[in-house]
């Protein structure tokens, strides 16, 4: 019992570093546009497949999809972002709160449909990383999963140390906290609303390239983990990149934790799914708008 | 005489600051109160409280003798308190005329076509009767402006809370406005008129409250009160 | 304005002889189309009334049709209940649910409540996939038909009565002052407020409405199909219901309800492209946002209108 506790929370620590891969994405998206980008989970499924066709179709090592997989979301979202949201930017557009949520909306329609008719809805599975499992005693680790989570550590640290020690992420930093004051001291606000969305994009597709060797590709895998990020992402205190890993994973290990505890295993696995939406309802009535977005009406 | 409203030991809390500290304020049947102070000294707040919305942190807020402290603002509404509010807020995307219907159909016992002839009669006093059928948002900011006043007027209000109602308008409209004002006191409502234009308000006003820090520091005769040492001192911003 | 008011009355005349003959220009599959088309116009109305009029951006329109139709299925289909009352009990309980969310969403908006909603639509699809001993869960749940006989034509009828009926009285009901405030609160809840409109009991009206024509349209259509399986009330299915409304025009109820019926048309006459379809359909979709966010049928109705302006711009006529 406890060998198995023991995977599980190591299992729980992996997705959780994922999670927190894919929440760092959102979380920048919505501190620069102030938007809630319904579309990531789909860019994190399109990762997944950019990877995939990476390596089968150019001949790729293994390694080389998950940069190609980032590059190729990277560009996928300055599309997206130069086609679909300068009505953001623009003070004729009424309601850029519903417009935002509409736009991403459809575009997530749109990638799961093209995806469902470029890609097919068989599984797909990328290979593996590294083969093999690690095997301590009795607790069992694939290897693909140690370096998912090896290498999701180093992209976050990566970010932490892009976001607060070097100027491009501190003028994005700027443009998060206020728009008026960046342009003051002259920070081109739209380059780095195309930055902000480009970069949420390549951290969701980084880790859509990491899962895939885990569990397989298909269209819809996008869909579980867009709602755990929001739910991440609002528990860590909306746009706060380190609120949002350590939201992960804690959101990760409490999934493992909940599918362990549950007392009917033939349950546990679809009730899983459920887990971080129910967080996320219960984040959102306790905090209603997230840390940010208190409309009410000002002391003076 | 009882006072139209009253509040006591009124105190609005935000985080740790306490943006209204203990305040105490009554207003009789048909004043014309100004209420003045520093940026940030706590009158939009008291405002919000007074009219429902916001909760206070502590004290009283007595409506015609009646406890209505945390009551919602539709039933504030209902007994007949209007007000406006600093940046304007009207529903942009529905016509002027809809505008006054809401509150005009929002009241008890209230029928369309009654309600329509108040609102068309309060727009001719506005000045605003051929825009009845025109979006709120395609109007000018200062027929906005009036709009909200007009709006406020649907609750046949014995008391208005006007929050700068002479901010960012030039200076015609202003003495449009003050005459609004005057005609609408002169038929026996009550106002409270926060604003920064002095000159505006001394003109309007026969007694000022001044806040400063979310305390009142004076409460008297316009001419009392502006040579009140505290206020001058209050206004060089010491 | 009476040119145009008799124009109105003619199209709705018009459009009610071409629903009425339907059923007899077309051969049987075509009649399941349109079964399903009033289905999906019924949802897309009261959608465009909670998001459109009430301006509560909601998800979760499809989670009731999906109570809706299990509800009154499994009432049906184990307690031998009535299918007309096992219907007015997921009515019922749709509008108690969605006051519910109503009232726990009363102080979240826009993305936040958009968010909550899919939350909840998902909660109830994995509780329904996962309590498959009641629910049937992915395999789906055989219920009774409404009518005996093979025949569809019942269920087109009564599926042209529930939309006419719920679309008479959701138009009566915008019309209404209830109409006015909810367009109120969509523009200005501060200001709502101070105006006197009761702004709780009215974000919860509007959820429970809602609500209760999403569940009679959801108990209605899953009679007539007979089973039911938890992706009704998929994100998906949401997706399609939501393009069909933004597709028309969210903001009028006959709108959203014509884009829901051209839109399922489209699909069906669209059959041989497969997924094509759909990847066409949200390519629409997001034209349609981002160029024309009053809809297609809107963006069309203006530049007729245009025309007829230009045409006798001697005599400017008001429009209503």
């Amino acid at each position: 019992m406890l060998d198995y506790l023991l995977s599980q929370l190591l299992n729980g620590l992996v997705i959780g570093v994922i999670y927190a891969v894919i929440a760092a994405g959102l979380t920048i998206i919505f501190s620069i546009l102030k938007i809630v980008n319904f579309a990531h989970g789909e860019v994190f499924m399109a990762g997944g497949y950019f990877s995939y066709f990476a390596i089968a179709l150019l001949g790729l090592p293994a390694l080389m999809g998950i940069p190609a997989a980032m590059l190729l979301c990277f560009l996928m979202s300055l599309l997206i972002e130069r086609t679909l949201l300068t009505p953001l930017y623009s003070p004729k557009t009424e309601r850029k709160g519903d417009y935002g949520v509409l736009a991403t909306f459809g575009v997530s329609i749109l990638l799961r449909n093209l995806a469902l008719l470029v890609f097919g809805s068989y599984p797909l599975r990328p290979p593996s990383f590294w083969s093999g499992s690690l095997i301590v005693g009795a607790i069992y680790l694939t290897w693909d999963r140690v370096f998912a989570a090896g290498f999701g550590v180093l992209l976050l640290a990566l970010l932490v140390w892009f976001m607060y020690r070097t100027p491009w992420g501190e003028a994005l930093n700027a443009v998060g906290q206020s728009r008026e004051s960046a342009s003051i001291v002259g920070i081109d606000s739209t380059r780095f609303y195309r930055l902000a969305f480009g970069l949420g994009g390549a951290l969701a597709g980084a880790a859509g390239a990491l899962v895939g060797p885990i569990y397989s590709l298909s269209p819809s895998m996008g869909l579980a983990p867009d709602t755990q990020a929001f739910a991440i992402v609002i528990l860590g205190g909306m746009g706060s990149v380190p609120g949002a890993i350590i939201a992960g994973l804690l959101i990760g290990l409490c999934e493992n934790m909940f599918v362990a505890f549950f007392p009917d295993p033939s349950r546990a696995l679809t009730y899983a799914q459920a887990f971080s939406l129910v967080v996320l309802m219960i984040v959102l009535l306790v905090r209603p708008t997230g840390f940010f977005g208190r409309r009410h009406m000002a002391m003076e | 005489m009882q006072p139209l409203i009253e509040a006591r030991g009124l105190c609005k809390r935000f985080g740790g600051i306490l943006a209204v500290d203990h305040l105490a304020l009554s207003v009789q049947q048909g004043e014309l109160v100004g209420l003045i102070g520093p940026n940030g000294s706590g009158k939009t707040t008291t405002i919000n409280m007074l009219t429902g919305h916001l909760s206070p942190s502590a004290g009283e807020i007595l409506l015609r003798g009646e406890r209505s402290e945390g009551a919602a603002p539709s039933s504030f509404a209902a007994r007949r308190v209007g007000r406006t509010f600093q940046i304007t807020q009207l529903f942009s995307r529905m016509t002027v005329l809809e505008n006054m219907l809401v509150p005009g159909l929002a009241r008890p016992h209230s029928h369309r076509a009654e309600a329509t002839r108040q609102a068309r009669a309060h727009l001719e006093f506005l000045g605003l009767a051929k825009l009845e059928g025109l979006q709120a948002k395609n109007l000018s900011g200062g027929q906005q402006k009036l709009l909200e006043l007009g709006r406020a007027l649907m609750l046949d209000p014995e008391i208005l809370f006007l929050d700068e109602p002479f901010a960012g308008v030039n200076p015609f409209l202003r003495d449009e406005i003050i005459g609004l004002i005057q005609k609408l006191h002169a038929e026996g409502r009550t106002f409270v008129i926060v604003d920064h234009d002095i000159e505006a308000i001394q003109r309007l006003v026969k007694r000022l409250v001044v806040m400063a820090r979310g305390a009142k520091i004076a409460d008297g005769a316009v001419e009392d009160v502006s040579h009140d040492p505290e206020v001058l001192r209050a206004y060089a911003g010491v | 304005m009476t040119r145009s008011l008799a124009g109105q009355a003619a199209l709705i005349a018009l459009a009610a002889v071409v629903a009425v003959i339907f059923p007899h220009l077309v051969n049987n599959y075509w009649l399941s189309v349109g079964i399903t088309a009033l289905f999906y116009a019924i949802v897309a109305a009261s959608w465009a009334l909670l998001v459109g009029y009430a301006g509560q951006f909601s998800f979760g329109q499809m989670a009731f049709v999906s109570m809706g139709a299990y509800t009154s299925g499994m009432l049906a289909k184990y307690y031998d209940v009535p299918i007309p009352l096992g219907i007015a009990t997921g009515v019922v309980l749709c509008a108690i649910t969605g006051c519910v969310i109503g009232y726990v969403c009363l102080r979240m908006r826009g993305p936040y409540l958009a968010l909550f909603t899919v939350a909840f639509s998902e909660v109830l699809r994995i509780i329904l996939v996962s309590e498959a001993e009641v629910t049937g869960g992915n395999g789906g749940l055989q219920i009774p038909s409404l009518f005996r006989g093979r025949s569809d034509l019942p269920y087109y009828y009564l599926g042209l009565v529930l939309l006419g009926g719920s679309l008479a009285l959701m138009g009566w009901l915008v019309r209404s002052r209830w109409g006015l405030f909810f367009r109120a609160i969509r523009e200005n809840e501060e200001a709502a407020a101070a105006a006197g409109v009761k702004v709780v009991r009215f974000r919860l009206l509007a959820f429970a409405i809602a609500a209760m024509f999403a569940g009679l349209a959801g108990g209605f259509f899953g009679h007539y199909v007979g089973i039911l399986t938890p992706d009704i009330g998929s994100v998906d299915q949401m997706g399609l219901v939501v393009a069909m409304a933004v597709i028309g025009g969210p903001e009028s109820l006959i709108a959203a309800s014509i884009g829901a019926i051209l839109v399922e048309f489209l699909l069906e006459a669209l059959r041989a492209y497969e997924q094509w379809r759909l990847v066409l359909f949200a390519l629409v979709l997001l034209l349609t946002v981002r160029f024309a966010r009053n809809g297609l049928l809107a963006l069309g109705a203006d530049s007729v209108m245009r025309v007829f302006r230009r045409r006798d711009a001697a005599t400017p006529a008001r429009t209503a």
